[in-house]
Order: C-alpha cells, then structure tokens, then sequence
C-alpha cells in the first residue's frame, strides 16, 4: 500500500479542564517526514494518539489521502506506530513481533515471515529473528519494533519519542536509520519528539507545539533562523535575550547599530534575540564592555558564557581555536556577526 | 553454584510440607488397610472403580468445573482488562465486590439463589457453574489482577491495535498468552474449588462428586477415602495439561 498524506483539520481535545489540542490543523505531505516538537504537556502526544486512533477527538476530523477517519477504529486505520517503551510482545519471538500485523490481516504464514525476514533485514537482525525480544537490547529492541510498524506498509508511520529510552550513541544511530529508512520505503512518518536536536536532524519539516496550538512548522533551517514567535525563538536552540531600545527601525547592540526585524508592533523597549554563534568574543581589556564567566570546551567550539555591566548574561559560540585568552575573570569585547536581528517585546 | 541454605525458610517449608502431606499421607495409609484380613491392599481402590456411579460423578463434576473455568476466564479477562485499561474509578469498588463471595454465607448464598432465581433455571445443573463461578471469583480474580498488573498492558494492547487487531484479537494473541502464568492460576483455582465444593451444591439439592462420596462414605468409609485420594490425582492431572498446553516461554529480563 502507498503512503497517502495526513491532514489533521480544527482538531480539539480536552481532558478534564486541561486543554491538549485547541483547534490543532497539520498536513503531513506524501513520503514527509514531520517531527511535532514540544515541552511536556504541550499537546503533541496526544495529536499523535488521535491519528492513531488511540485517542478520539472532541471535534475535528482526521484525513489519509481523501479519506476521513475521525471515527475509524484505531485497527483499522492501517498505521504503524513505534512507542517510547519498546511494546514488543514477550510472548512471541522477534519474526514473530514483526509479523503480528500480517497476521492480523491474514496474510498467509509464509509470506508474512518472509516479509519479516526483508524487514529484519533492513534493519539489521536478521540474525535475531528466532529469540525473544527480552534477549535483545535496547536499541534492537527498537528496531525490531521499527520492523514491526512497517512490515505491513502502513499508509502513515507514527514515532512516538522511539528514542528517548536509549543511550545516546545508540539515539544517535538509530535516528539516521530510521531517517534512512523512512526516506528509502517513502512512508509518511509523524514523529513526536520533545528532543530538538533529533527533530532538526533528520526531519523535512518540524512543528513546534505550545499549550495545544501549533505555534510554527516550517524546514528546520528556517524554525532555527526565523523563529515566528519568542516562544519558538527561545525553545528551537539557544537564543541570548539581550535588552535593546528601538529606534528608526534600528536597535543597538554593544555598540553597533542594526536593523531590528519584529515579529508584532514591537516598540520602545524590546529584547533582541541573538544565537549564541552570532556573537564573538574579543578579549580587549581596553574598550571591553563585558567580563568571561565560564568558558565550556566542547571540543571544535567552546561556549563562551560573559556578563555585561548591566548584569545581561550572553553566551557565545566560538571555534575553540579562538578561545584560549578568554579565561574566567577576563575583560573582553562583545561583537554582533549579523547585521539584523529580531526583536520581541521586553 | 553452591546453593545457598536459608535456615528458616527450610523450617518453614518443611513444617509447611508436614502439615499438608501428613494428613494426606495418613488418609492414604488408612484406605490401603483391609479390615479382617490385616496387613494392606488396594481393595477399596478396586471397588471405588467397580463403582458404576464412581466415573458418571466425576465426569459430571468434571464438565462442571470445566464450564465454570470458561464463564470465569471470558468474563473475567476481557472485564478486567478494561478496568485496568479506564483507570476507572470504579475499579476499587468492583475490587470490593469480588470479595463479596467471601464474607457472605454460602447458606445465605443458596438461599438467596433459591428465591431469586427463575424456575428453569433451578431446575438445569447449569445454574451450577455459574455460582461456583461466583465462589471462586475473590480467588481467579486477586490472580488475574497480579497478572494485569505485572505488564506494561496499556501500551501492549495499543500496539497490538495499531497493528491491526481488534479487541478480542488483542486479549487472546497478546493479553492472555502475556499473563499465562495468572490465567493457569486462575484456571486451577477455578477447577480444583469447583470439582471439591459441596454445601452450595447440597443445599441446591444437586448431586456431584463431592456430595456423592459423602453419601458412599455412610456406608463404606475406606472406599469413600480411597475415592478421595483418586480425586485428588484429578486437578493434577489438569493443571499439568493446561501447563503442557500453554508451554513456558520466559518474560524474565536480558539475560
């Protein structure tokens, strides 16, 4: 079966008095892959569950392709569903995990382990596909789950934090497989994640969600570098908020004059918000207008984190290489890269 | 491995074993006897099977007890499952009644049966299992609800119906084999208190094999403990199959 695209139209839902989606709309295109990012609570979860059929919606409707399956059962919706704790079946061996949804649909006992077989295979344990799940790792344990969500080409692929319960380096890994594969099957993939790094890396398109509305989704490179609101701005990334006075369409910042891109009717006072790596340290015991407080060597760059006289605590992004004279305790100068920065009310 | 000896966990075990063992033992030894002519035999063995009713009783008890396992196990799964699944608040409430059972009077119960029930219904064995069903539930459902509770359920039955099962798919492939363990608990507690239970089914004015070894105890009370002693090899013998039909598949953690 051929991915269809997803559409999540005024989707709403409540628990209690606690609102998770508020008039939610998403479109996932065909063969994209979305990653719905988030703090805890913020309602991306739960708009995952609602596709799957897991959760059903107070109003609104979900659409596959042309078809609208607001009220479909969450087994007839032919989706495969990765969780955050493995799920895998205890009671069944690994081939036997990744067949369980060609059981399910009938599928004659020979092809659905040869299915398996090519799925395991893709992810690299064929070799496993007579033990139990509870003998395999943590990460195999998700790929087997991986397996399982797409042996029976599923129209939608959902990934439920899949990589939150691992080790890093497996995190690491296992994302570019998953990136991998869901590039190579062209499967449609809605991915929750509340990890950014893992959102911007492997994602066509992130959504960052805030108390149930989708605030902004837009390619990764475009949330990190035009961030539509402070929200955004503050949650994608790092982001200096440093107090700014607008004047003309300009705001200064240590000492130089730079056009002030707003989002709103922001004027007077206002914060810029300016990416640690836009901002490179000098040391300049002469005209310094701020003093090093920590320096973190992270290898290629350091994280250079300064105070000015006003007490705005900046951080900066350098190349190591760059950083050896600026030692906790040193007067430095501040410099702004960019030329434009955007502004949000203080 | 050296094996480790717990003190007094082998005292315990063993005053346990004697406390269970020695009357059986003792009842064993007392139906070998063979009055008049000393010494032991199988005597009484051999007439408990030359019994004609000995094989009609405990097949009747048997298909009883067999029923009441059904009604218990497809009532009970697929309702609990759903109570663990709603976080229902109800749930307290329901774990409450299933002790019911316990507190009232098996005579209040029949009683009560008696008066409430409709006359066809007193008038068919059926109405049996149903009220073994009752007696055995503080019991099939305390096991069942250690089983639910030692699995992650939630997030397997959402996986087993996101690849493509429906409900009752989801409680026979993945649920049930998933807490085997707890449903061959339940099915042996089940079994062994139905074939054995007898005031309920005296006072309903049935005849089973418990109540039927009573009336042969009246005249010949070794053939009525070596009947006993036979019985007793029955609920082995099931839970054996049931074990052997569901073969052991570890869910221990990474070895």
């Amino acid at each position: 079966m051929s991915s269809k695209n997803l559409i999540l139209r005024n989707v709403s839902k409540r628990f209690g008095n606690v609102v998770a989606l508020d008039n939610f709309d998403l479109e996932v295109g065909v063969g994209e892959l979305v990653a719905l990012l988030g703090p805890s609570g913020c309602g991306k979860t739960t708009a995952l569950r609602v596709v799957a059929g897991l959760e059903h919606q107070d109003a609104g409707s979900v659409l596959v392709g042309d078809r609208d399956i607001s009220q479909t059962p969450a087994h007839k919706r032919n989706m495969g569903m990765v969780f955050q704790a493995y799920s895998l079946f205890p009671n069944l061996t690994v081939e036997e995990n990744v067949a369980f949804g060609l059981q399910m649909r009938k599928v004659s006992k020979h092809l659905r382990l040869k299915k398996a077989h090519e799925l395991l295979d893709l992810v690299g344990l064929d070799s496993q596909s007579k033990r139990y799940t509870h003998q395999l790792s943590g990460g195999q344990q998700q790929r087997v789950a991986l397996a399982r969500a797409l042996a029976f080409e599923p129209e939608i692929l959902l990934l439920d934090e899949p990589l939150s319960a691992l080790d890093a380096q497996v995190r690491v890994n296992l994302r570019e497989e998953i990136r991998r594969l869901q590039l190579s099957l062209g499967t449609t993939t809605l991915f929750v994640t509340h990890d950014q790094e893992e959102a911007m890396a492997i994602s066509d398109r992130v959504g960052v969600m805030n108390n149930g509305v989708l605030e902004q989704i837009d390619t990764p490179d475009a949330l990190y570098n035009k961030p539509a609101s402070s929200f955004v701005a503050s949650f994608v990334g790092t982001m200096n908020r440093i107090p700014a006075q607008i004047t003309d369409g300009m705001v200064e910042i240590f000492g130089s004059k730079v056009v002030a891109l707003k989002r709103g009717n922001e004027t007077g006072k206002v914060h810029a918000l300016i990416r640690p790596e836009s901002i490179t340290v000098v040391a300049q015991s002469g005209q310094s207008n701020a003093k090093v407080l920590t320096r973190s060597f992270m290898g290629a760059s350091s994280n250079i984190v300064c105070q000015t006289p006003d007490g705005t605590i900046v951080q900066s992004l350098m190349t190591s290489t760059s950083t050896g004279d600026l030692l906790p305790g040193s007067e430095v100068q501040l410099q702004l890269l960019s030329k434009e920065v955007l502004v949000t009310n203080a | 491995m050296k094996l480790k000896l717990n003190i007094p966990l082998t005292i315990t075990l063993i005053l346990l074993s004697l406390f269970v063992f020695i009357p059986m033992i003792s009842a064993f030894e007392f139906s070998l006897r063979t009055p008049g002519k000393g010494g032991y035999g199988w005597d009484q063995y051999l007439w408990a099977i030359r019994e004609e009713d000995f094989l009609y009783y405990i097949i009747r008890s048997g298909w009883l007890a067999a029923l009441t396992v059904v009604i218990t196990l497809v009532v009970l799964v697929p309702t609990m499952t759903w109570l663990h699944l709603s976080k229902s608040t109800i749930r307290p409430l329901v774990d409450g009644i299933s002790l019911l059972p316990l507190v009232i009077p098996v005579v209040a119960f029949a009683v009560g049966a008696q008066i409430s029930f409709p006359e066809f219904v007193q008038n068919s064995v059926l109405e049996l299992p149903f009220l073994y069903f009752v007696l055995a539930l503080p019991y099939a459902y305390r096991t069942l609800d250690i089983g639910l509770n030692s699995i992650p359920l939630k997030t397997l039955t959402e996986a087993a119906r996101s690849a493509g099962a429906n409900w009752l798919r989801t409680i026979i492939t993945v649920i049930i084999p998933v807490i085997k363990s707890a449903v061959v608990g339940t099915v042996a507690i089940t079994f062994a208190l139905s074939l054995g239970e007898y005031t309920l089914t005296v006072l309903l004015h049935w005849d089973t094999f418990p109540t039927w070894v009573t009336f042969v105890a009246q005249e010949n009370i070794l053939g009525a403990i070596a009947i006993s002693m036979m019985s007793l090899v029955i609920p082995f013998l099931v839970l054996t199959a049931v074990t052997l039909v569901a073969p052991e598949r570890s869910t221990q953690g990474r070895k």
